[in-house]
């Protein structure tokens, strides 16, 4: 069977206001309007959503799994990731902290 | 106009209203499970995968609605909804005509949900104040549903109209196979005073007349034509149904007269 001549969409849904939207699949539609009203039934009708996003295929530019090396880290620069910052552990123990006194109240 | 009354459960509504409400929640169940059965029908057939998902998804939507006006029927002292969706002989459902004729081409089935759409939408609205409490929440329940039919509808139409000369022409055919049958979902019953007296529901004429406003509208907008001096084909609402309900409940009844009592 020959393919659709519509164009794909790539779907993003959101499920939180705020929260990012997270990629879902795809449709195909012949406008970005008929793709969001065919990608709700397809994406939205399971699982809760406040919000899809749809963007034409070809208005993704994606790198090529050939350079797939290039993520690579050759050398250990786990200095550069946030875990290491000391930062991080107070801002977790205050967050703790809260949330206990919270539970008191 | 309203009496100004509120019945806020079947127990509250007693006489005429009573009656009139039974038949109006029996047009109103048995159009949304015949057009559901008829959209399910393309379930696998669509043109494409996801017209498929949407439609059968939305042919759900209306047979769970026909399973709601059934359960306010059953709180009245009317049969189980399986009872009622399943048991009955052609000549006691109250659907349109609409709702019961055969799913045809893309563009009937289309055009078909569209004219159910927009009667559907207006009817919702004028329903959102009814003096029936159970019949007003179920209205707020499914007004985000409703807001997605008509949205997806739409843009069908639009979209079939204004697409390729061979489109347009299957869509003005079905506009014009459709309209008349269209027309027969406001045909008024002998309730059609009570309940927009009691304010339960609105007039059949004041359902149609916001109906021919927005379609004219529509259809125009979508460079289709807008039929003009059709004759209504009524019966519906009274029992006289076009032959392919017969065969409709022939099918849709067959696994549920196998075995009456099992349960699903």
């Amino acid at each position: 069977m020959s393919d659709t001549q519509w164009q794909i969409f790539e779907v993003f849904h959101q499920q939180v206001r705020g929260e990012p939207h997270v990629y879902v699949g795809s449709v195909h539609a012949p406008d970005p309007e008929a793709a969001l009203i065919l990608a709700k039934e397809q994406y939205g009708r399971r699982q809760a959503s406040v919000s899809l996003w749809v963007v034409p295929e070809d208005a993704i530019t994606a790198t090529s799994y050939e350079d797939v090396d290039m993520f690579d880290h050759g050398t250990d620069k786990s200095y550069r990731e946030s875990f290491g910052y000391e930062t991080t552990k107070r801002i977790k123990s205050i967050v703790a902290d809260r949330t206990e006194s919270r539970g008191e109240a | 106009m309203s009496t100004g009354t509120t019945f806020s459960a079947a127990g509250d509504i007693q006489g005429e209203e009573r009656s009139a409400l039974i038949d109006l929640l029996y047009r109103l169940g048995d159009d949304d499970l015949m057009i559901g059965h008829r959209n399910s029908e393309w379930t696998g057939l669509a043109p494409i995968l996801e017209a498929d998902i949407a439609f059968s998804s939305m042919a759900q939507d209306e047979i769970g609605r026909a399973l709601s006006y059934y359960r306010m029927l059953h709180a009245l002292g009317e049969p189980d909804p399986d009872t009622i969706a399943f048991t009955r002989a052609a000549a006691a459902y109250r659907c349109a005509s609409l709702a019961s004729l055969d799913r045809s081409d893309w563009a009937f089935s289309t055009v078909r949900q569209y004219f159910y759409d927009v009667a559907t939408t207006r009817r919702l609205a004028l329903m959102a104040d009814s003096s029936y409490t159970p019949l007003s929440q179920f209205v707020r329940k499914v007004g985000g549903e409703q807001k997605y039919h008509m949205m997806h509808s739409r843009m069908w139409v639009v979209r079939l109209g204004k697409g390729t000369d061979e489109s347009r022409l299957l869509m003005q055919q079905a506009v014009e196979k459709a309209y008349p049958h269209a027309l027969g979902m406001f045909e008024a019953t002998e309730w059609d005073a009570v309940i927009a007296g009691s304010g339960i529901g609105p007039c059949e004429a004041d359902v149609e007349a916001s109906w021919v406003e927005e379609v004219a509208e529509h259809l125009s907008a979508s460079g289709l034509a807008v039929p003009t001096n059709v004759e209504p084909t009524y019966g519906g609402r009274c029992g006289r149904h076009p032959e392919e309900l017969g065969c409709l409940l022939e099918e849709m009844q067959k696994v549920y007269k196998l075995e009456p009592s099992a349960p699903w």
